[in-house]
């Protein structure tokens, strides 16, 4: 393997410490980045522990939903079922708060579904039948789940994004920039200590020729 | 802060969710119009609920909004057709990606 190095660095005492200083930097924060990824990755399973069937239950619940809402179609007309749709009053009350998985911000929605009698969904009862009825109820429960749904899976794509970038930057630390600032650590201090060995010599020699000067 | 849900979905969807007691109901007929509504949506509500296959054609719009920030979250549910089989789910997709390795069944 090449021997990777910061380019353009003078093998001086001064570059070395200010080098040995940025290694002790980027290594902490590697061990910091690297908590900070695996904290992430233990909340990731934990919402994955609920994504879990929740989309299946989701497609079965609006499937008998769209069933019963076809079914009225059939009976009452499309047109009657849009108007009765229109009538209708909100059922869901949702708070939208956020909380923070180590600096991402996630979602937490509170949703409040009105359990209501038929009476008070807001259509009238001369031209409505017993379908409508059924599908109403159906899709306010399925309403709950999606937005259930959505929460979690909103979570997961902003905890997942920031998982990627952390993993990106977990690796570029410890597989180039720390190799590099120990590489060039180690080159410098080569080099200064051959300086000192080719200083020695050279003192050596002025000794001695000193020496036979003198006598 | 009370929030606001918006379908945008077909004809259908869209009175379906009306009569499960969400206000804002937005019918689409066609694709292009979907998209314009879509991105005018974001900006106003938190919720938006739509259909698999809007969200299949407008997957780079869709991903963009929701990776940025984390309103609005932009579901998807399958329409009266039944969920449409899909090669790969984003999301499962997505976790394969971050975790390695195949999670969900």
């Amino acid at each position: 393997m090449a021997q990777e190095m910061i380019e353009g660095i003078n093998p001086t005492r001064m570059e070395l410490l200010k080098l040995k200083q940025r290694e002790k930097l980027a290594v902490k924060g590697h061990s910091l980045l690297k908590e900070k990824r695996n904290a992430l990755i233990m909340e990731f399973f934990n919402i994955l522990e609920r994504v879990k069937g929740s989309r299946d239950e989701v497609a079965v619940k609006l499937a008998e939903a769209y069933q019963d809402l076809t079914a009225a179609q059939v009976t009452m007309g499309d047109l009657a079922v849009r108007k009765a749709a229109m009538s209708v009053t909100e059922s869901v009350d949702v708070d939208i708060d956020s909380r923070s998985v180590m600096g991402v911000v996630v979602p937490v929605v509170d949703s409040k579904l009105k359990e209501r009698t038929i009476v008070e969904r807001g259509y009238g009862f001369m031209d409505t039948s017993v379908k409508l009825d059924e599908a109403a109820k159906k899709f306010e429960e399925s309403i709950q789940l999606i937005i259930e749904l959505g929460e979690i899976e909103k979570t997961i794509m902003l905890l997942a994004g920031e998982i990627e970038s952390t993993k990106r930057r977990v690796n570029a630390l410890e597989h180039i920039i720390i190799p590099r600032l120990e590489n060039t650590v180690k080159y410098i201090e080569m080099r200064l200590e051959e300086m000192e060995r080719e200083n020695f010599v050279r003192l050596k020699m002025i000794k001695k020729t000193m020496e036979t000067e003198a006598v | 802060m009370s929030s606001k849900i918006a379908v945008m979905a077909d004809p259908d969807t869209v009175t379906g969710f009306m009569l499960g007691g969400i206000n804002d109901g937005f019918p689409v007929s066609n694709m292009e119009e979907a998209g314009d509504k879509l991105k005018e949506l974001a900006k106003e509500y938190s919720i938006i609920i739509t259909t698999e296959k809007i969200g299949d054609n407008f997957r780079e719009t869709i991903d963009k909004i929701s990776s940025e920030s984390a309103l609005p979250m932009i579901i998807e549910i399958p329409d009266k057709k039944g969920s449409i089989d899909r090669e790969s789910d984003p999301i499962r997709e997505l976790i394969k990606r971050v975790i390695g390795v195949e999670m969900v069944e």
